[in-house]
């Protein structure tokens, strides 16, 4: 094994090493997930040091570099505020789902007029449209990190992969036998998962555009899933009220999770995957253990039911937006409650943190999209202009960009 | 609403759980008709650019009814939101007799869709408060309605604006699905 070079990773804190073996490339990340602004560097040189064999005595210099890079980042002052941007009158329907690749130069949007657009965040112009699906665009996503491909799953039932550099279509993903509402490429982009209201989840290989195999066990319609950050494992979250986590090799069911008590919203890994958050009409959160399958806490407090989960980039915070209007960030670890978001007149469906987790923002039917600080709950700024519901929102990787897709057929840009 | 719960609707109906697709050109009163339903202010209403959704319970049922934007360009999509239908309510502008013929071809493309096969046929002849709407009579013959043979269908006189008409076609249309489940 001989190292070869290091990278840096921003948000969550890691330094990736790049490493030749038996004459092979790749790369292994150190986490530093609880690295804070006044950690004491020379105990985290010393513990990598000491873990990672990679890591030897002349190499600590350039290590205590990085480390002291990614402290820099994270005490950096998140006061940036957002203004109107750009309005695009994105689709002659309204919107779906949005969506940015990793670097945020470009950004997707689905919508009921049956495409997908792909668009240049900088100047806010259309690049490609993505036309061939026969119904509802509802789900998309690029390949991140590489952000080669788009993937989108319609109510058409079928799923297609486009190069978002030229626009072409590569492969029509046939065999769901009802509408696709959620997809995911897997981290290393070789597989994309779909999500069907025919109660199966599918995988199909990048490549050649098979199907590789149909994941059931469901008895309703899937609606949420993800992977966790190695692509070994992937959980769906069923209207059936359990989420799953299945193995990506076998396709066999590792666990079902069940104790909601009504139809899961939305179903997510933290980035170590040593925990899986799960939403439900049932009004509550629920904390699992993903290797034993066990719940671990259940978090209680909405009035009405919970329509999105979402942790932090490095795992830590847990967000639950509701249909009562209101969303919460609890600690992923201890349960607590550390903040309250009350403000909206209108129920909350999305609700993201910005990569350096100092920022929450929020969409609601009320028409605005809204940023809150996590610590404290305060409303930083309402983003005001939408004329109908806001249906999806996004931050770019820097967090300095939001895109938001709305009920009234545009888009806008703030940064 | 949100989008979970554009999925939500999206599902094969529930027993006493209804999906009600209401279509028809642009300006025939789509909209004014779904606020009267749900007992919402019909003063302000502009032409609807998507869609709008409403749950509404009637003689028992639970009514998800979607509410589509009729213009031209986008009638192309109505197809987006066949399935699943349960009952079909097609609104006709009574007074504005130049677009009968064009509301009456629109009409006949849907009868001939697979997706709504069998799917009963509520038919509102709207705005019967004004001066020069044409009765409902009228419309049926102009739109040869006796000759569906493949659905139920009913015609209603009505005027979404002040309401009445509204609870007869709606009564129609629960003992038709009422016998069905």
């Amino acid at each position: 094994m001989k190292l070869k070079r290091f990278l840096l990773r921003y948000y969550p804190p890691g330094i990736i090493l790049e490493y030749e073996q038996g004459g092979n490339l790749k790369t292994k990340s150190i986490d530093l997930l609880d690295l804070k602004v006044e950690t004491d560097v020379d105990a985290v040189v010393d513990e990598i040091a000491r873990k990672e064999p990679l890591i030897t005595a002349s190499k600590t210099e350039q290590v205590r570099k990085l480390v002291q890079r990614l402290q820099e980042k994270l005490a950096q002052k998140d006061d940036h505020h957002f203004y109107l941007f750009k309005v695009l009158r994105a689709h002659i329907l309204p919107l779906t789902n949005v969506a940015f690749n990793k670097s945020g130069s470009s950004f997707i949007t689905g919508s009921y007029d049956r495409t997908c657009k792909v668009w240049d965040t900088a100047s806010g112009e259309e690049l490609h449209t993505l036309e061939g699906h026969r119904n509802v665009v509802y789900a998309i996503a690029f390949n991140n990190p590489y952000g080669d491909k788009i993937a989108t799953g319609s109510f058409d039932k079928t799923c297609k992969l486009w190069s978002s550099e030229t626009g072409k279509c590569y492969h029509t993903f046939r065999g769901h036998s009802a509408e696709i509402v959620c997809l995911s490429f897997n981290p290393q982009s070789s597989v994309v998962a779909t999500g069907s209201m025919d109660t199966t989840a599918k995988l199909w290989d990048v490549q050649t555009g098979q199907e590789l195999v149909s994941l059931s066990g469901h008895s309703a319609e899937i609606i949420s899933l993800s992977f966790n950050s190695t692509g070994t494992q992937l959980i769906t979250g069923s209207f059936d009220h359990t989420v799953s986590v299945w193995d990506i090799n076998s396709g066999k069911r590792i666990h079902s999770l069940i104790g909601h008590k009504a139809e899961i919203s939305s179903a997510q890994f933290n980035w170590d995957c040593s925990l899986i958050a799960t939403g439900s009409m049932d009004k509550t959160c629920k904390i699992w253990d993903p290797p034993s399958g066990r719940c671990i806490g259940t978090l209680r407090g909405h009035d009405d039911e919970v329509l999105d989960v979402a942790f932090d980039y490095t795992g830590q915070m847990l967000l639950t937006a509701s249909a009562d209007g209101t969303a919460r960030c609890y600690n992923a670890v201890s349960h607590n409650l550390i903040s309250k978001f009350e403000g909206h007149e209108g129920e909350i469906s999305k609700i993201t943190f910005n990569p350096q987790g100092t920022s929450v923002l929020t969409a609601s039917s009320d028409k605005t999209a809204r940023l809150w600080d996590p610590e404290n709950g305060r409303c930083k700024q309402i983003l005001e202009g939408h004329t109908d519901e806001i249906f999806s929102c996004a931050f770019n990787y820097e967090g300095n960009t939001i895109i938001t897709g709305s009920k009234d057929n545009t888009c806008r840009i703030w940064r | 609403m949100g989008l979970l719960d554009l999925i939500r609707k999206l599902k094969s109906s529930q027993d006493k759980e209804l999906r009600i697709l209401l279509l028809g050109l642009d300006n025939a009163g789509k909209t004014t008709l779904l606020k009267k339903l749900a007992s919402e202010d019909v003063s302000h209403i502009t032409p609807t650019q998507g869609f709008n959704i409403k749950s509404v319970v009637s003689s028992g049922f639970k009514l998800n009814v979607w509410d589509i934007g009729g213009q031209r360009k986008i009638r192309p999509y109505w197809r987006n939101y066949f399935e699943n239908t349960d009952v079909l309510i097609y609104v006709i502008d009574s007074a504005d007799q130049k677009r009968f013929e064009e509301t009456g071809l629109e009409l006949s493309e849907l009868l001939e869709e697979p997706k709504l096969q069998g799917v009963p046929l509520l038919i509102y002849a709207n705005k019967q408060d004004l001066l020069q709407a044409a009765q409902a009579s009228e419309i049926a013959r102009g739109l040869s309605l006796d000759t569906i043979r493949d659905r139920k269908w009913h015609i209603q006189a009505c005027s979404a604006q002040s309401g009445e008409g509204i609870k007869e076609g709606i009564d129609w249309m629960s003992t038709v699905v009422g016998k069905k489940k």
